[in-house]
């Protein structure tokens, strides 16, 4: 809602495009490096994202991403870091496996699937109940407990599998297998309507916060608390919410992994979607267009990553890479941006 | 020390800007212009400094002081023009270079670590050495502070002082690298009187030392007292100076006169005491019964505080800067428990109780509050000024429907303070922060009355504006309390509570030690109680 020239808008559009050139730029050296011809490895990379197989695949993963991302645009928008979206991803997950066959067995179809998503959400945003208190009522840093809640969900969730919430009948750890036409519905070859609920989520997010009177008033908790407790601008209870709301998103997305994509909990899964959508949420700068985009874009390097380590046997962990120098040259891109324009003022 | 001898003899000083002179000029600024977006803030500056001199900066908010000094000081670059420093052009690309050629500035707004020692503080970005020795850097700061008079302890942590000694914590660190330019933007707007005679005793001592010291204040007495030439600016340009000369010949009144001619083209109107008739009720609007607030450390910030504020009156509290003042108006407002003892509202329809009840609370039952702090506690810088505008009425019609916000509402509401209050701003949608200081306290005036209080706090209401500002701050104050409204004003400025207020109450130490009818509060009166000493 601010007057901004042309440079200023195109910025963020600019800045990214730069830095995912310069990552992969700075890519194709690292392949040189391990002896491989980055031309050969960007082609494989690029090729296994086209054709509808690539596509379909790409829509499913970023499923996930888009869930985790709004969330991430309320609760870094309040100005706290959730860094525990694994974690909340996980309890949301295991939650659903475990509660798939009971709910299924009492009620059709539709309203169990609507239950289901309840469940995951509920348990994402319960398990963030202790960092969120300890970081509003006794101002402990969130980054710091989200990521030690994050290990206790991955060690919780592998021993509730191997343990109590075990499927007997059958040999590896894992719940019960949910049956295909109780899964969620699909809209084309293997995509679900998973997908458009992150959609709607995000984009509804991204109007919602700007549009909104809770919305802007998370936004101002986040710009300043004291501006916020100075014209009665409830900080504790929107921070709670903000912090709830994006755990939530966070076991949201667990719940479309068992109930759309895998049917079950297993044993030592971990996507770990969490990093990748802060990355793009930060360099997405909160707008919704802008991250649909990327978490399509960013599921699209993940599959064209694997595509390339058995292709080429390229490090499996090379899109991350990949990711984490964008974010770098973002950062850089942003820096240098600001000084340019300072420079051209003065 | 030769050449500073030489310097502090008057009939040495040059004449007026840019005259030849056989002594060589610290500084020499000529045609210095600068852009920002939207408005030129200096066109075309000359500026001189000599050694041994203090030159003050004279001029409304937004006439370019700050600008000017900050590119003096490397902040700002100059988009025209050129800066010498002794003769020698420099281009100063950060503060540091301006550091580097002797150039030292204390900035309106601090910049210390809360968390570090004073000494730390002092040392900081003071790369002499690879290892770092405390102890005798302690000792050289005790050097430093003792030769000036000035008294801290090095070792306190800085977020535990006063602004008037975390004032004397920077004068110190840019002593502590000998500077031979010391610019000073508005550095007795946090003081008490008594500092103020501290600072000035220190900035004539180091102009006896032959530093160049350049001085920026609102207050005219103060230019007067110290000035040995004075540069007045307007609208971003250079449009008089009074030369030494000038200064040793004429009278106080006379330059004055001449000065305030200069910036606001005309001799400010002095409102005659006949038209503004108070008229103060007894009907009693707020009472505070024995309160006692504590502050984030535990210690009694406010202590067994009673008052009685009455419909149609302005209430002044005078106090040394930290003994409660603050306090005392958050935990009206709601921001800040109250420890003991109740606040309560109105006699009309029957007693209210607000204690502890909540800003929305307070806020509904019309309370409004303009909080000292306007950047960092009034404002979000980064929001438009149409959502600052409406930030304590979003959940209300028109704003918001089915909590969505309405913005043509909104911008329409903005668009109404702007023009009642007479904002400069070009557009509603602008952010907030780019607003000058003066335009900032207009926006939170409008703000806090558009709610029609029946209680107003201010603190500080006018520091840091220019007099036509502050001048209509003061109006729109009055014209409040003819209403109706009950004002609790706090402000350092003795003159400005004296002119307001119908009473005059006097914080010590958290304590309320008495409350003066104005005839019965004189300068005197009121200062002696400040410092604690009851009659």
């Amino acid at each position: 809602m601010n007057e901004m020239g042309w440079t200023e808008r195109l910025r963020p559009y600019i800045s990214l495009m730069f830095a995912i050139i310069a990552s992969f730029t700075v890519g194709a050296f690292l392949l040189w490096i391990l002896g491989i011809n980055p031309l050969r490895a960007y082609q494989v990379l690029f090729e296994a994202g086209l054709g509808k197989l690539g596509i379909t695949q790409t829509l499913i993963k970023m499923t996930p991403l888009l869930m985790i991302s709004a969330g991430l645009m309320i609760v870094l928008s309040a100005g706290i870091w959730n860094l525990g979206e694994d974690g909340q991803f996980l309890i949301g997950a295991i939650l659903v496996g475990v509660a798939a066959p009971i709910i299924n067995a009492y009620l059709p179809k539709i309203p169990a699937l609507l239950i289901l998503g309840m469940i995951g959400f509920l348990g994402g945003a319960a398990w963030a109940i202790i960092p969120a208190v300890l970081r509003i009522w006794y101002g402990l840093n969130e980054i710091i407990t989200t990521i030690m809640t994050d290990y206790l969900a991955i060690y919780l969730t592998s021993w509730l599998v191997k343990g109590p919430f075990r499927d007997p009948s059958v040999i590896p750890p894992q719940t019960p297998v949910i049956p295909l036409v109780r899964r969620i519905p699909q809209i084309w070859g293997g995509v679900h309507i998973g997908l458009i609920i992150g959609v709607v989520a995000v984009l509804g997010v991204h109007f919602l916060m700007r549009n909104s009177t809770i919305g802007w008033k998370i936004l101002v908790v986040g710009k300043s608390i004291k501006t916020a407790v100075h014209t009665g601008i409830p900080v504790a209870r929107l921070s709670m919410m903000a912090f709830l709301l994006s755990a939530g998103f966070a076991g949201l997305a667990g719940a479309n992994g068992v109930l759309g994509v895998k049917g079950l909990f297993q044993g030592d899964w971990n996507p770990a979607y969490g990093f990748t959508a802060f990355a793009l949420v930060y360099m997405a700068r909160f707008k919704g267009g802008t991250v649909i985009f990327l978490a399509y874009f960013f599921s699209f390097l993940l599959l064209g990553g694997q595509m390339m380590s058995l292709r080429l046997g390229t490090p499996v962990f090379f899109v991350t890479i990949l990711e984490g120098l964008m974010l770098i040259f973002f950062v850089v891109n942003e820096y240098l941006f600001q000084h340019v324009l300072e420079r051209r003022r003065s | 020390m030769k050449t500073q001898l030489r310097i502090n003899q008057p009939d040495l000083k040059g004449e007026g800007t840019g005259s030849p002179s056989n002594q060589e000029a610290l500084v020499q600024m000529r045609g210095i212009t600068k852009r920002f977006p939207g408005v030129v803030a200096n066109d075309g500056i000359d500026l001189d400094l000599y050694p041994g001199e203090i030159h003050s900066l004279l001029g409304e908010n937004g006439a370019g002081k700050t600008t000017l000094l900050n590119i003096l000081s490397g902040i700002h670059q100059p988009d025209e023009g050129t800066i010498s420093v002794r003769n020698e052009v420099v281009h100063f690309k950060s503060p540091h270079d301006a550091l580097e050629h002797g150039i030292g500035t204390v900035y309106q707004h601090f910049a210390l670590v809360p968390n570090l020692s004073v000494a730390e503080n002092v040392i900081l970005g003071l790369n002499t050495a690879w290892i770092l020795d405390l102890k005798g850097a302690e000792r050289r700061i005790q050097r430093t502070m003792e030769k000036f008079g000035l008294t801290i302890d090095p070792h306190l942590q800085v977020q535990y002082l006063s602004l008037g000694q975390q004032q004397r914590v920077e004068i110190v660190k840019v002593l502590f690298r000998k500077p031979k330019i010391l610019l000073l933007d508005e550095p007795t707007s946090v003081l008490t009187p008594s500092e103020v005679g501290e600072l000035f005793r220190m900035v004539k001592q180091l102009r006896a030392e032959g530093v160049g010291v350049v001085f920026i204040t609102h207050k005219l007495h103060e230019v007067l007292e110290l000035s040995d030439r004075i540069t007045i600016l307007r609208n971003g340009q250079r449009i008089g100076a009074v030369t030494p000369e000038e200064l040793a010949n004429q009278t106080h009144e006379e330059i004055s006169n001449h000065i305030v001619q200069l910036m606001f083209g005309g001799v400010p109107e002095e409102e005659t005491e006949g038209t503004y008739a108070p008229r103060v009720s007894e009907e009693i609007v707020l009472t505070l019964e024995g309160i006692t607030i504590l502050d984030s450390q535990g210690v009694a910030a406010v202590r067994n505080l009673s008052l009685e504020l009455r419909a149609g009156e302005i209430l002044g509290i005078a106090g040394v800067g930290g003994s409660g003042q603050k306090e005392l108006l958050e935990a009206i407002a709601g921001q800040l428990p109250v420890a003991q003892g109740n606040i309560r509202l109105g006699e009309r329809l029957g007693e209210i109780d607000l204690t502890n009840k909540g800003v929305p609370f307070a806020m509904k039952m019309g309370i409004a509050y303009i909080t000292d702090d306007r950047i960092g506690e009034g404002i979000i810088t980064d929001l438009s000024v149409a959502e600052n505008s409406v930030i304590r009425r979003i959940d209300k019609r028109p704003m918001s429907r089915w909590m969505l916000l309405r913005w043509q509402a909104i911008f329409d509401f903005a668009n109404s303070l702007i023009g009642a209050f007479d904002i400069k701003v070009p557009s509603p949608q602008i952010l907030a922060g780019t607003l000058s200081g003066g335009n900032i306290q207009k926006l939170l005036l409008a703000r806090e009355l558009s709610a029609d209080p029946t209680v107003l706090m201010c603190n500080q209401p006018t520091h840091g504006l220019d007099v036509k500002t502050a001048q209509f701050v003061w109006k729109t104050l009055r014209e409040q309390a003819s209403m109706g409204a009950a004002i609790l004003l706090i402000s350092s400025d003795l003159d400005e509570l004296l002119k307001l207020s119908n009473r005059v109450g006097v914080m010590y130490n958290g304590e309320l030690l008495e409350v003066l009818s104005i005839e019965a509060a004189d300068r005197e009166t009121v200062g002696r109680l400040m410092l604690g000493e009851r009659s």
